[in-house]
C-alpha cells in the first residue's frame, strides 16, 4: 500500500466532491493543505490533458518531488485524481475503475444531487477499502 | 566479603560470551547515580570503541591492499580483487566523512589502473551512455559490471570520475546551478520569442515552460535564501511548503562550518533571528506554521557535520544562544583533542577538531551564507543573496515572472496561486491595495471552485487587508465569508471573531451602507410538514425554520420574508416582518411571522432580508433542512416547496335549521341551528342572531348548544336508543345572548354542533324565518327559515242535518267558514284536526265559543257532544269532534256592540315531542310558579266563521239531462236548462207579469262551439213557480270529460240561485265516430 495518497472526486464545475486520505502514513497535521494544493494545481494540467486525449486514464500527468498525480477522467468530465508515491500503475488504474463504479452507484441514487458532496459514509468505506487493496 | 549483586553475574556472563582478549566489547556502567561527567565519558568511550573499530578495519584493508599492489606485475593478479578492495576502503573513508582520504584512495585507483594497461575499448554502448551523468554516479551499477569483468573504459573512467567530484563538490551546487540555468534559459529563450510567436498552442506551451522554469528557479532561490537565513521572509503559504517541505535539503559531502572570524555576522544573525517574531494573523487565527524545510535544519546541518558528538539535544535544538553560551563557537573541548583520531593524509575541514559543540542555527546560516559565497559566481545571484531586500525583489521578481507566463499559458491555477504569493508580499510591505486585489483574485479561483481548504488560508489576509483599507463593504464580505466556510476549518474562537466583526461594522456609522449578502449564513426553509393551508381573507402566522452558521447568538432588529405567488408572477412578491428584535441561536430556529391576509394561491418563499444593527442584509438560500452541507452553490437547484396555500373563496361554515318540521306558533320553541364548520376552525366566532319579522327571541332564556349527532333524527323513534346519545356526546353547554350575539365555546370549533335559540312566533301568519349572521372576522349571512304552525288544521262539515234533506252546503274556505241553504234547527258540527305537527298531541279539553246567531244544543256549555278526553292525536293524523248547535234569533242590529262575528273553538292540549324532530313542549317559562299545571296545558284557539243560512232563493237552475247515447265530438247536442222561480218576485208585480230575465251561457271556447244565441233575455213569470226553458245548440270540440256549457244569470245576485248540479260537473265526451268512407275498396 502506497504511503502518501490522497484521492479526491471533483467535479465537473471544478468543486472537490470528495476527499480522503488513503495512505499509511498518517497525514501531518501542519501540511494539511499541500495535497490539496497539488490536486488544484494539477487540475490546470488535467484541463489541458484532457482534450489531447481519449483516455479516461491518466497516469502521472503531474509530478511533484516524489508525488505524482494520476487522473482518471469520466464522461461527465467528473475527475478522480490520486495524488501517490508508489508507482503501481495496474493497482491505480484497477482503482480508478472500481472507484468509477462505486460513483455511479452514488449517482443512481435518487436522493443524491449530483454535483453535490458526497457524504455517504458508505461510499467512503468502500473507497478505503479499495485503497488498502490495490494502492 | 559481600557476595556481589545478582548483575554482577549477569555481567560476568556477558563478558564470558563476547569478549575476548583482544577485544573488549562489553562495558559496565553505573547509572544510578550519574554526575556531571558521566555523560561526557560514556561520548568519549563509545567513540573510542567506533575509532578503534575504524582504525583496525583500514588497517586490515590497507595491509590487503599493499600486498595486491606489490603483486600487481604478476600474472595472478587481478584487478578486479583490487579494485574492490580499493572502493570499499574509500567508502569506508566516506562514511566516516573522511573525504580526503576517499579521494587519494579513488586517485590510487585510478593511477593504479592507467599503470596495469587494463584499457579496454572505448565509447558508448548504449543510449545515454554519451552523456555526462555527472549527478547520477548510480545510473549503472557498476560493481556488478566490474564484477562480470565487462566493464567499458568509458564507463570506467565516468564512474571514478563522479566519485572524485562527488567529494569535492561545492555546497549547494546543484541549486545554484539550477537557479543560473534556468535565468540563462529564460532570458535566452525570451529573447529568442520575443517577436511572437506562430501558432497559439506552440505560445501557449512555450509561456508554460518559461513557467514551469521560473517556478522552478524559484524553489532553488528560496531555499538557498531559507539557508541564509532569510527563511522568515518566505510567506509560509501551501505552495511554498509544498515546494520546499518536500525538496530534499543539499547533500554536501561536509556541511559548511563557520569560519573563524564570522563571530560578527553570526551576532548579526542572532539578532535577526530574536526580532523576527512571526505576523499575527487578522483575527487571532493561530496556525502551526506550514513547514518550509524538509527536515529540522539544524539536524540536518549538524548531522552532517563530521563527527559530531551527539552533544546535548537540548543544546541542539535551542538555536538562540543564552547567555551562558555565548561565549564563542569554536571552543573545541581540550579533552576531546587527546582522542582525535590521527590519520595522517587527511585533513579536510574541521575535521582536527572532531567533537565539536553542535552549530547553532544562526551560526549554520553564516556558515552556509559563506560556502555559497565560494560556490556562487554569478554577481547578480551573489547580489540577490547578499541582503534581505535584495532576496526579496529577486523572490518577488521570479515569483510576478511565474505567475505571467502561467496566465498566458491559461493555466490559471498556477497563475492565481503564484499571485497570492505576490499577494503576500505586498501585504507584508503594507501595500495594501495591490495585495488586496491579488487576494482578491486567488480566493476568487478558491471560491468558484469551492476548494475551502485552499481558501481559508487566503481569505484572512484578504479580509485584513480590506480592513486596514477601510472597505467596509469588502471586509464584511470577507467576513460573511469566513463564516461560511466549513466549520471545521477555523476554530469556534476564531469564528467568534468574525462574528463579532460583523456585529461591530453593523452597529457603527458606515459611510456607504451596503446590503450584506448572508445567503451561506442564514438559510431559511418552510417548516417540515404539511403547509400552511389558510382560507382566503385569513390572517395567520407563518412558522419559519432559519439556519443560522454564526458561532453565537446574533440579534436581528428586523427581519422579513418575501413569499412569491407560484401562479401568477405579476402579482409582485409581498413581504412579510417581523417588528421584533430576533435573537438567532446558532443552528436551527424556529421563528414565526404574524401573515396578514393574501389572496388565493400559493406561495413559496423568496428573500429573506433584515437588519442586523443598521446593516441590511438579504439571503436568497433556502436550506435543505440541515446544517451539515452548507454548498450555497448548489441550492439554485432545489426545488422550492410551497409553504403556504391560500385556498380560493369558500363557504366556511354551513348554517341550517336543525329541523325541517314545523314548531308552535304562539309558543315558545327551541329552534335548533346545525353549525357545521366546513374544513375551518370556529375558534372565535361569533354567531349575530337576528330574528325575522314576527318573530321574538326569549332573551330570558339561556341559548343552548350541544354536539350534532348525525342520526339523532332517525334515532329517536326507536326502541333502543343508541350508544351516541350517551349524555356525554350530547352535553348540553349554556351560552347567553350578549347585544344579539353569541360567541361559540371553543369545543365547537371544529365540530358539528347545534345551538338551540328560544324564539316564539307572535304573529298570527306563517314564520318568515330566522336571518342568522355568522361572524367570524369575516361575515357570513345566512338566512335560516324556520317554520311556525298551528297545533291543528282546522276544518268543519256540517255532519248531521237534522229534518230538511236537501240540504246545501258549500265550503267557502278552508278555515271554516261554510254557509248552507236552508234553515234548519239543528245541525252537528264535525271539526276535523289535523295534527300539523311532528309530535304527538294530547287534547284535554275543547270548547266552541259561538257567533252571535248561534247556540249550542245540548248542554250548552259549548263542549262536545260526548266527552272522550283526553283525546290523543298522532303525528299528521286526524281526528274530529263534533258539535251540536242550532240557529238562534238574530241579535238586534243596535247591540252592535256586544256583536261576534266568528266563532272561536278552543282547544287545551299538551304537546309531546322532540325538539330534534320538530314541535315539543314550550320552552318552560322560569317563572311558571305554582300553577304548572295550568301553564303545561297549551290553548289553541281557531276562529270559524259560520254563516247564517240563506233564507230567499228566487231563481233555481237545473241542467237537464243529456241524451242517453252520449255526447260525441262533431255530433251536435241541446243542452237545457230549466229555470224555476222559486219565490214570486214582489218588486216588480206592479209594471207586468212577465219579468225580463238575462241568461249567458259561459263556455270554454277549445271545448265547445255554440249554436244560437250565447246571451239573452227570456220571459219568465213573476209568479212562483213559473218555469222556463233555455235550450241551446252546442258540439263539442274535444273528447274526454269536459265541463258543459253553463248557464248563468248575470242580473241576479247569486245567493239567489239554487243551482243543481250545485257545482261544477263534467261530461263525458266521445271521440268522433270512425268514417268508414275512406276505407272502402274502390
Amino acid at each position: 500500500m502506497a504511503n502518501t495518497a490522497c484521492f479526491m472526486i471533483v467535479s465537473k464545475n471544478d468543486i472537490p466532491i470528495y476527499e480522503a486520505e488513503v495512505g499509511t502514513v498518517p497525514k501531518k497535521e501542519d501540511a494539511a493543505h499541500q495535497h490539496q494544493f497539488i490536486l488544484h494545481a494539477a487540475l490546470d494540467i488535467v484541463q489541458d490533458m484532457a482534450w489531447t486525449t481519449s483516455a479516461m486514464f491518466l497516469k502521472a500527468i503531474d509530478r511533484f518531488n516524489d508525488l505524482v498525480v494520476s487522473v482518471y477522467i469520466k464522461v461527465i468530465h467528473t475527475r478522480l485524481m490520486l495524488l501517490h508515491d508508489s508507482r503501481n500503475d495496474d493497482g491505480i488504474k484497477s482503482f480508478f475503475q472500481e472507484v468509477h463504479e462505486l460513483y455511479i452507484k452514488t449517482l443512481l441514487n435518487p436522493l443524491y444531487l449530483p454535483g453535490s458532496r458526497i457524504t455517504s459514509s458508505h461510499f467512503d468505506t468502500k473507497v478505503r477499502a479499495l485503497a488498502r487493496k490495490y494502492l | 566479603m559481600i557476595r556481589p549483586p545478582r548483575w554482577q553475574k549477569v555481567y560476568s556472563k556477558l563478558e564470558v560470551d563476547f569478549s575476548s582478549k583482544k577485544r573488549e566489547r562489553c562495558c559496565k556502567l553505573d547509572i544510578n547515580a550519574p554526575d556531571a561527567n558521566f555523560w561526557d565519558d560514556l561520548e568519549t568511550k563509545i567513540m573510542e570503541c567506533i575509532r578503534n573499530t575504524l582504525d583496525r578495519r583500514i588497517q586490515f584493508y590497507e595491509e590487503e591492499i599493499r600486498k595486491l599492489s606489490e603483486q600487481r606485475f604478476m600474472p595472478v593478479w587481478n584487478f578486479c580483487n583490487f579494485f574492490i578492495l580499493k572502493e570499499s576502503l574509500a567508502f569506508m573513508f566516506e562514511i566516516a566523512h573522511l573525504h580526503e582520504d576517499a579521494l587519494r584512495e579513488y586517485d590510487e585507483l585510478e593511477l593504479c589502473y592507467l599503470e596495469t594497461g587494463k584499457q579496454r575499448e572505448f565509447g558508448g554502448v548504449e543510449q545515454g551512455d554519451d552523456q555526462a551523468t555527472l549527478l547520477e554516479p548510480a545510473r549503472k551499477p557498476l560493481t556488478q559490471i566490474v564484477h562480470d569483468d565487462s566493464f567499458r573504459e568509458f564507463e570506467f573512467r565516468q564512474y571514478l570520475f563522479a566519485c572524485q567530484a562527488k567529494s569535492m563538490l561545492p555546497f549547494c551546487m546543484r541549486e545554484v546551478w539550477v537557479i543560473t540555468a534556468c535565468l540563462a534559459l529564460i532570458d535566452a529563450t525570451a529573447s529568442h520569442y520575443k517577436d511572437g510567436l506562430a501558432a497559439p498552442d506552440v505560445e501557449k506551451e512555450f509561456y508554460r515552460v518559461q513557467g514551469e522554469i521560473y517556478t522552478l528557479c524559484r524553489t532553488k532561490f528560496m531555499r538557498l535564501g531559507y539557508l541564509i537565513g532569510y527563511g522568515s521572509d518566505i510567506e509560509r503559504s501551501p505552495v511554498n511548503s509544498a515546494s520546499l517541505s518536500m525538496l530534499p535539503w543539499p547533500k554536501p559531502a561536509v556541511w559548511p562550518s563557520l569560519p573563524s572570524n564570522a563571530s560578527s555576522e553570526v551576532l548579526a544573525k542572532e539578532k535577526m533571528i530574536l526580532q523576527d517574531s512571526p505576523r499575527p494573523k487578522h483575527f487571532g487565527i493561530q496556525r502551526k506554521p506550514l513547514p518550509l524545510e524538509p527536515s529540522v535544519l539544524l539536524r540536518e546541518a549538524n548531522r552532517r557535520r563530521a563527527s559530531l558528538s551527539a552533544g546535548n539535544m537540548s543544546e541542539l535544538f535551542d538555536g538562540r544562544p543564552n547567555a551562558n553560551d555565548s561565549s564563542g563557537p569554536l571552543s573545541p573541548l581540550p579533552k576531546v583533542n587527546s582522542v582525535s583520531m590521527s590519520r595522517t593524509f587527511s585533513s579536510p575541514g574541521n575535521f582536527e577538531g572532531s567533537i565539536d559543540r553542535p552549530m547553532r542555527l544562526a551560526e549554520i546560516y553564516v556558515a552556509a551564507e559563506h560556502a555559497l559565497r565560494n560556490t556562487i559566481s554569478d554577481v547578480k545571484l551573489c547580489e540577490s543573496l547578499s541582503s534581505i531586500e535584495e532576496f526579496e525583489q529577486k523572490y518577488l521578481d521570479l515569483s510576478k515572472g511565474a505567475a505571467n507566463n502561467y496566465h498566458r499559458s491559461w493555466w490559471k491555477r498556477h497563475g492565481v496561486v503564484l499571485d497570492g504569493e505576490i499577494a503576500a508580499v505586498y501585504h507584508k510591505h503594507e501595500n495594501y491595495d495591490f495585495a488586496a486585489n491579488l487576494y482578491e483574485k486567488v480566493c476568487a479561483l478558491y471560491a468558484g471552485e469551492g476548494w475551502e481548504n485552499l481558501l481559508a488560508e487566503v481569505l484572512p489576509n484578504l479580509a485584513e487587508c480590506q480592513k486596514i483599507q477601510n472597505d467596509q463593504a469588502g471586509y464584511l464580505s470577507s467576513c460573511v465569508r469566513l463564516l461560511s466556510l466549513d466549520k471545521g476549518l477555523f476554530l469556534t474562537k476564531e469564528r467568534q471573531a468574525f462574528q463579532s466583526e460583523v456585529v461591530r461594522l453593523a452597529h457603527s456609522e458606515m459611510e456607504h451602507p451596503v446590503p450584506l449578502d448572508v445567503s451561506s449564513l442564514i438559510t431559511f426553509s418552510g417548516n417540515q410538514g404539511p403547509l400552511l393551508e389558510l382560507c382566503d381573507g385569513d390572517p395567520g402566522t407563518l412558522s419559519v425554520t432559519l439556519w443560522s452558521e454564526f458561532p453565537d447568538d446574533i440579534t436581528l432588529e428586523s427581519l422579513s420574508l418575501t413569499l412569491t405567488a407560484t401562479n401568477n408572477t405579476d402579482e409582485g412578491v409581498k413581504a412579510i416582518k417581523s417588528t421584533e428584535a430576533i435573537v438567532l441561536r446558532p443552528g436551527r430556529n424556529i421563528i414565526t411571522l404574524p401573515l396578514p391576509p393574501q389572496k388565493p394561491g400559493s406561495y413559496v418563499l423568496g428573500v429573506l432580508t433584515g437588519q442586523i444593527g443598521q446593516l441590511r442584509f438579504r439571503s436568497h438560500s433556502f436550506s435543505k433542512g440541515g446544517p451539515a452541507d452548507s454548498d450555497d452553490f448548489l441550492s439554485y437547484e432545489k426545488p422550492t416547496r410551497p409553504i403556504l396555500k391560500v385556498a380560493n373563496p369558500r363557504s366556511l361554515v354551513d348554517l341550517a335549521a336543525a329541523v325541517s318540521s314545523a314548531l308552535l306558533m304562539n309558543e315558545s320553541q327551541w329552534v335548533g341551528i346545525i353549525v357545521r364548520p366546513l374544513n375551518y376552525s370556529l375558534k372565535g366566532a361569533v354567531l349575530h342572531i337576528d330574528a325575522g319579522p314576527g318573530l321574538r327571541i326569549e332573551e330570558r332564556h339561556h341559548f343552548e348548544i350541544e354536539k350534532h349527532e348525525v342520526g339523532t333524527q332517525n334515532m329517536t323513534n326507536l326502541d333502543n336508543p343508541p350508544e351516541n346519545l350517551s349524555p356525554v356526546s350530547t352535553g348540553v353547554k349554556q351560552l347567553t345572548l350578549e347585544d344579539g350575539k353569541i360567541k361559540l365555546p371553543d369545543w365547537t370549533s371544529n365540530i358539528t354542533s347545534v345551538l338551540w335559540i328560544p324564539l316564539r312566533a307572535v304573529s298570527d301568519g306563517l314564520a318568515k324565518g330566522t336571518p342568522a349572521g355568522f361572524k367570524c372576522l369575516r361575515l357570513l349571512r345566512r338566512t335560516i327559515a324556520v317554520h311556525f304552525t298551528d297545533p291543528f288544521h282546522v276544518s268543519i262539515r256540517v255532519a248531521d242535518k237534522c229534518n230538511d234533506g236537501t240540504l246545501l252546503l258549500q265550503f267557502l274556505k278552508d278555515a271554516g267558514t261554510f254557509r248552507y241553504e236552508y234553515k234548519t234547527d239543528r245541525l252537528s258540527i264535525k271539526v276535523i284536526l289535523q295534527s300539523q305537527v311532528k309530535a304527538s298531541l294530547a287534547i284535554y279539553d275543547a270548547w266552541l265559543d259561538l257567533q252571535d246567531g248561534f247556540a249550542h244544543a245540548g248542554k250548552g256549555d259549548g263542549r262536545p257532544a260526548s266527552s272522550f278526553f283526553p283525546l290523543i292525536v298522532s303525528p299528521k293524523s286526524k281526528a274530529g269532534i263534533l258539535f251540536s248547535i242550532y240557529l238562534a234569533e238574530a241579535p238586534a242590529k243596535d247591540e252592535a256592540k256586544e256583536l261576534q262575528p266568528v266563532s272561536i273553538l278552543n282547544i287545551k292540549y299538551t304537546i309531546c315531542g322532540s325538539r330534534n324532530l320538530g314541535a315539543h313542549t314550550p320552552v318552560a317559562e322560569e317563572l311558571s310558579g305554582p300553577d304548572n299545571d295550568k301553564a303545561e296545558h297549551l290553548t289553541f284557539r281557531s276562529e270559524l266563521v259560520l254563516q247564517r243560512p240563506v233564507l230567499d232563493p228566487c231563481l233555481a237552475v237545473g241542467f237537464l239531462s243529456l241524451p242517453s247515447s252520449g255526447l260525441r265530438v262533431g255530433q251536435l247536442v241541446t243542452m237545457t236548462w230549466r229555470v224555476e222561480r222559486l219565490k214570486a218576485l214582489e218588486e216588480k208585480v206592479a209594471s207586468d207579469n212577465l219579468d225580463e230575465v238575462l241568461y249567458e251561457v259561459n263556455i270554454n271556447p277549445e271545448n265547445w262551439m255554440i249554436a244560437g244565441r250565447k246571451r239573452g233575455y227570456v220571459s219568465l213569470s213573476t209568479k212562483q213557480g213559473s218555469r222556463i226553458e233555455i235550450s241551446i245548440l252546442c258540439l263539442p270540440l274535444v273528447a274526454g270529460y269536459v265541463r258543459p256549457p253553463q248557464l248563468g244569470l248575470p242580473n241576479v245576485d247569486e245567493a239567489n240561485i239554487s243551482c243543481n248540479p250545485p257545482g261544477p260537473h263534467l261530461v263525458c265526451v266521445l271521440p268522433p265516430p270512425l268514417s268508414s268512407s275512406y276505407c272502402v275498396p274502390a
